[in-house]
Order: C-alpha cells, then structure tokens, then sequence
C-alpha cells in the first residue's frame, strides 16, 4: 500500500539544519495497524506529515500503490489526500461555530460524491454521536469532537486513516473509545497508522515502528494487541 | 468540487462574522446608494427637460434673439440688447428660402392688467397674427387678433385662461374692456390653456397683444427680443441657421472680428446644451459615486485579507482534506462576491428610494433607467470579484502543515 524508501527531511538553512528524517525505510501493506512511536522531537509529526502527503520530503521516494508520487503537483496530491486518506489530529481541527454535521462533510466538499448529506449521517452513526449532528463543535466534550474528527476522516471512505497524537488532549477514558473506534475501523479493512509518544496507545497496534532522532530504531508485530473493548467494560466495572 | 456547499458555507462564513460581513456590505452600500440616486435623478431630469423642449422647440424650429446670449449662464450683453428689429426679420424673410412662418417676440416687464376693481400684475407678449400657427396655441373662446388689427397698432388683447378667470370670475371676457397701465384694450380672446413652461412661466398668465401696438402704445421702443422661425425642411436647419446669420451680420454690419449681437438656437443648440447640464448628473455626480464604490472595494480587500490570516487554520485544514487551490480561491470570491452583491442591492434600494423623494420634490416624474439595476447590481458583482482576487490568492498559497499545527 505505502513504501517509504530513503525518505529523509531537512529543516532550516546551511548551518543550523535539523535532520528530522534520517533515511526512513517504511513499508505498510493494506489493513496494518501501525504505531508510530517515539519521544518529543524525534520526527513523528515530520514522518505523519510525509506520510499524509501534506508536505514533500527533502530525499527519498514514496510509493503509494505503487506509484511514486514525488511528481505529482500540489493540487494532484489534494486530490489523492481527499480519496485515500483520512486525517485525525491532536488538536481535532474541527471548523468553530459549526456544526457537527457540517464538519463531517467537508471531504466530500471537495469530491465528486452525491448524497453528501447522507454519507455523513452514516459516518457520525459509526462512531456514536448520531444524536449529535446539529450541535455546533463547541458544545461538545473532547472524546466527542474527536470522534466527529474521525467521522470526517471516514466519511469519504479512504483506505487509510492517519491519526497524529489524537488521544494526546484526551482524558484516558476518551483516549481508549477513540483507540477502539481506530481498532473497529482496522477490523473493517482500514489502514491505520496512529502516531503516539504513549508505548500504552501503541500496544493496541499490530505493529510498532520506533522513531529516535529521525531514525527508525525498531520495527516489530505485537503479539497479542490490547483490546480497547474489553479495557472499556472492566473500567466501567472498576467504576461501578 | 460541490460548488452549492462551497456557496453554503459561504453564506454560514459571512453569517457568523457579523461584524466583517456588516462593514463590507457597508462600503458596498453606500457606493451603490450614491451611483443609482445621481444617475436615475439624472436620467430623469434629462428625460423631463429633453420632453419639455421637444414640446417647446420642434425640430425645424430656429431661433433668433437679439445680443450674445451665453447660453449656459442665460446672461446677454447688455449693449446689443437694442438692435434687433422687425425690418432685420423681414430681411431674413426676403433673402433666405425655407422658411414657412415667423414669429416676432417681444415683452414688457409686470405691467398691471385691470378690470373694474381688480389688477393682475403680469408680463405683456407682442406677436403678430402667424403666432396663432407659429406657437400652435389657438383661443378657446373669441378670435385671434387679425392682420389688419396687428399692422394699425389696434388695441385689442388676448388673455390666458388664468387672467380671464380672476379678472372676470365665470362671465365672458371676450368683448370687454380692460386696462394695461393707463392704456385700455378690447378682450379678442382666451387663449387656450397651456401649463408651466420649463422656465416657470406661468403661460396661462399670458397677456399677448399685437406687435406693434406693444412696441408702440406700452414700451415705445423699435426692436424686438427675437424671432422663431418655422422651416419647410428640418434637415436644413443648420444651413439656414448660417444664412440667417450672414444676413443679419451684413445688416448690422459686423466686421470678421466682431462677434455676432444676436444668438441663432438651433435644435442642435438646444440639444446640447441640455447635452452640458446633464453631463453633471450622468457623469460627473456618478463618476464621484463610482469613487465610493471603490473606496468600498478596498474597504472589502481589507477586511477580506484580515479574515484570511484569521482563518490560516481552516484554510489549511480544507486543504488538507482536499481542497485545491482554485478551490480555496473559489471559496473566497464567492464570499466577497455575496457581500457585495447583497451590498448592492441594499444600495440600490436605498437609492432608488432616495431618487423617488428627490424627484417628488423637484417634480420630475418617477423613472428608473434600466441602467440603474444593471449597475446595481453588475458593478457590485464585478468589484466584489476583483476585490475578492488578492485575499483569496493569498488564501490559496497557504500551505497546509504550516496552518495546521
Ligand atoms: N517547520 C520546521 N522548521 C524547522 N524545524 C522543524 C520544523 N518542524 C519540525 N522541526 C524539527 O524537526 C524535529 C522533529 O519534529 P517533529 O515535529 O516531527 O517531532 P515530533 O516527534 O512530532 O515531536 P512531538 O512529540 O513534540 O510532537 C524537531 O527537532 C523539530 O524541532
Ligand atoms: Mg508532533
């Protein structure tokens, strides 16, 4: 599905450069679920960002279904993101004084879907908040507009759903829900890539990819991934 | 691209930042309101003026007036007021072709009209017995006075439905006996009713009496203050215009480097004439407006460029979801284009609403010239557009990670 070879990233000028990709090899085959782990610094939004197309690499090449995209223009690459893949961020992104709705329409704003409506009715029912479409994004929780988030990511049904930190500005409680909408989605055939500096996140993963100082430094399948699921029901028995 | 989202949003966009969508249509208004108030007033001032000339001055109509008017001040030399006289009408008559009928006029200033013990001040008209055909006003009651009474100075008047009815009150003027100043007349007739002139002259205050009796027995002068002209042929107004000039320059005997000590109005005169007046409605007052309006298409490029550094986030972020610059760009002309449009129509309501109180003030008939909604709501569209262009660039090159995080 995606091949990152050589893919390094330079910032800044002669002098006071920051490698912030080192030669990262990557290679994610349909339905994955990879985490992206590493601590503050090390490249993991620099990698997200290569990854989601919305900014180029210094060197190296990127396949996606096996085409290298390095020659593609700006508006091309607009085109692939809007089909092929979905973005959750930290900080959500949700457009303010809108409605829940209205935010989960906004790829198929810029596609040649019909029905726009509709699609996201279905969208905001997977991930539960189907009572919630006509509030506006600031009368909802956290756990609630990044799940609108996630609605808007899936809503014109990419193949991929990239996720950068999106329990980082989440209680655990809401992080966990939105980690089991990720795993419910990868049971469904989605490609996930979820980046995290939180190794308790990234057990729910099939595979961990270690990011050191723009470097890959581990790479390895998790045997038996965490079930956000089950962890949900024994909270809500510890609580009970 | 779903082009009625985009417009939705749009909308959503300028509905939520009521303060930004409110100055921007401001500018807008005020533009529009200014252009449609002075260019539909001045439309139809022009439509009044060109109708009440027509009635007045046909087309084949010339005419002369002693001294140099300046016909855009209305002011005349004084010094040549005195040399026009019937004899340079009569030479005209004899040595030019074309002409069919004439004219000659002349007035006294408010002389008292009398009967019994009732006195209307109002101005006296020469004429001869042609101004029947000349003027095409006839009487309603009576005669017109006759050659013969026009070439023996007979004292015989006729007057204007307005003089008849306050001096006589109801009973037949015709045949009585009325005094101008000192000097007594016979009613002949009752002219027919005929209105406010362009000038504010009531003609309905007439009191038209023979040429000659006017120049002899209340002024005692022996020139005229002009003549009109009626011709066989209205395309040849231009040429007997220049005849009727040699002919009177010749007679006064005016050398090349003098100018001429009387006016000749043509139609073409007359036309442009009215042609000036207007240009300060139809060009420059709307020119002054047009002003406005881009002072409100900056006021939009402004507020616009301030609402794009604002929304760095959201552009960035529909960006990343796929939006295409031209999309972007999209976005954002449509938004200034609403704004101004709506601006417009706004505008051009007030300013009709305005031109309608003007002219019911001035007494010119109601009339919006079709331009008037084409502008309003053209220029709005277009300025909006333009306006629109630099912010919704700007908006495009945005890049999406730098928005983003
Ligand atoms: N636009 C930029 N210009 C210059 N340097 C940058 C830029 N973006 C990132 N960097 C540098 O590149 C390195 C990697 O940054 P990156 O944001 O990818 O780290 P991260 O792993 O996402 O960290 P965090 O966990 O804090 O989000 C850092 O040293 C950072 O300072
Ligand atoms: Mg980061």
């Amino acid at each position: 599905m995606i091949q990152l070879k050589n893919i390094s990233k330079i910032y800044g000028k002669d002098g006071q450069q920051v490698k912030a990709l080192d030669n990262a090899n990557i290679s994610i085959a349909k339905g994955e679920f990879v985490a992206i782990v590493g601590a503050s610094g090390s490249g993991k939004s620099t990698m997200m960002n290569i990854l989601g197309m919305l900014d180029r690499p210094t060197s190296g090449e990127y396949y996606l279904e096996n085409k290298e995209i390095s020659t593609l223009t700006d508006d091309e690459l607009a085109k692939i993101r809007n089909k092929k893949i979905g973005f959750v961020f930290q900080k959500f992104h949700l457009l303010p004084k809108t409605t829940a709705i209205e935010n989960v329409e906004l790829p198929l704003i810029y596609s040649d879907r019909k029905d726009i409506r509709k699609l996201a009715v279905d969208a905001l029912a997977k991930v539960g908040l189907s009572n919630r479409g006509k509030h506006r994004t600031n009368e909802l929780s956290g756990g609630q507009q990044q799940r609108v988030a996630i609605a808007r990511a899936l809503v014109n049904e990419p193949e991929v759903i990239l996720g950068d930190e999106p329990t980082g500005n989440l209680d655990s409680k809401s992080g966990l829900e939105v980690v089991g909408v990720f795993q419910e989605l990868n049971r469904s055939g989605k490609t996930i890539i979820l980046i995290t500096h939180s190794g308790e996140v990234a057990e729910h993963a099939n595979r961990i990819i270690r990011i050191h100082d723009g470097k890959i430094t581990e790479d390895y399948k998790v045997e038996k991934p965490l079930d956000a699921r089950t962890e949900l029901a024994e909270l809500k028995k510890a609580i009970n | 691209m779903n082009k009625i989202k985009i417009i939705e949003s749009s909308f959503r966009i300028l509905r939520r930042n009521k303060l930004n969508t409110f100055f921007m249509i401001l500018g807008i208004v005020i533009g529009i309101a200014a252009l449609s108030l002075t260019f539909s007033l001045g439309k139809s001032a022009e439509k009044q003026l060109t109708r009440k000339v027509k009635n007045l001055f046909n087309p084949n109509n010339i005419l002369v007036t002693s001294g140099r008017v300046e016909l855009e001040s209305g002011r005349s030399s004084e010094s040549s007021m005195t040399n026009l006289e019937i004899e340079d009408i009569e030479a005209i008559m004899n040595e030019v072709r074309g002409i069919t009928m004439y004219d000659v006029i002349q007035a006294t200033p408010e002389r008292d009209v009398i009967f019994s013990n009732k006195n209307i001040p109002t101005a006296i008209n020469g004429g001869m017995a042609e101004g029947e055909m000349v003027w095409r006003r006839s009487v309603i009651s009576g005669e017109y006075f006759s050659k013969a009474e026009e070439k023996s100075s007979a004292r015989v008047a006729l007057i204007g439905t307005k003089i008849a009815k306050k001096l006589f009150e109801g009973s037949n003027p015709v045949g009585s006996q009325i005094r101008i100043g000192t000097v007594p007349f016979t009613v002949k007739g009752v002219l027919e009713e005929r209105g406010i002139d362009p000038h504010g002259t009531d003609l309905d205050m007439n009191v038209i009496v023979p040429i000659t009796t006017l120049m002899n027995r209340l002024m005692n002068v022996n020139y005229i203050a002009g003549a009109k002209f009626e011709l066989e042929d209205a395309s040849m107004t231009e040429e007997i215009a220049g005849k009727i000039t040699s002919v009177l320059r010749e007679r006064h005997s005016l050398n090349n480097n003098e100018t001429n000590d009387f006016s000749i109005v043509t139609p073409v005169v007359v036309k442009e004439i009215i042609g000036k007046m207007n240009r300060v409605f139809t060009l420059f007052l709307p020119l002054i407006s047009g002003i406005a309006l881009l002072v409100g298409g900056v006021v939009i490029v402004v507020i616009m460029l301030m609402s794009v550094s604002r929304r760095v986030s959201e552009i960035g972020l529909r960006k990343a979801l796929g939006a295409r610059s031209q999309e972007i760009m999209f976005q954002f002309l449509i938004e200034a284009a609403v704004v101004s449009l709506f601006g417009g129509i706004i505008g051009l309501a007030i300013g009709l609403v305005g031109a309608g109180v003007f002219m019911s003030s001035m007494g010119l008939t109601f009339f919006i010239p079709w331009e008037t909604i084409l502008f309003g709501v053209l220029f709005p569209i277009i300025i909006g557009v333009l306006a629109g262009i630099i912010p919704a660039r700007k908006a495009a090159k945005q890049d999406p990670i730098e928005a983003l995080s």
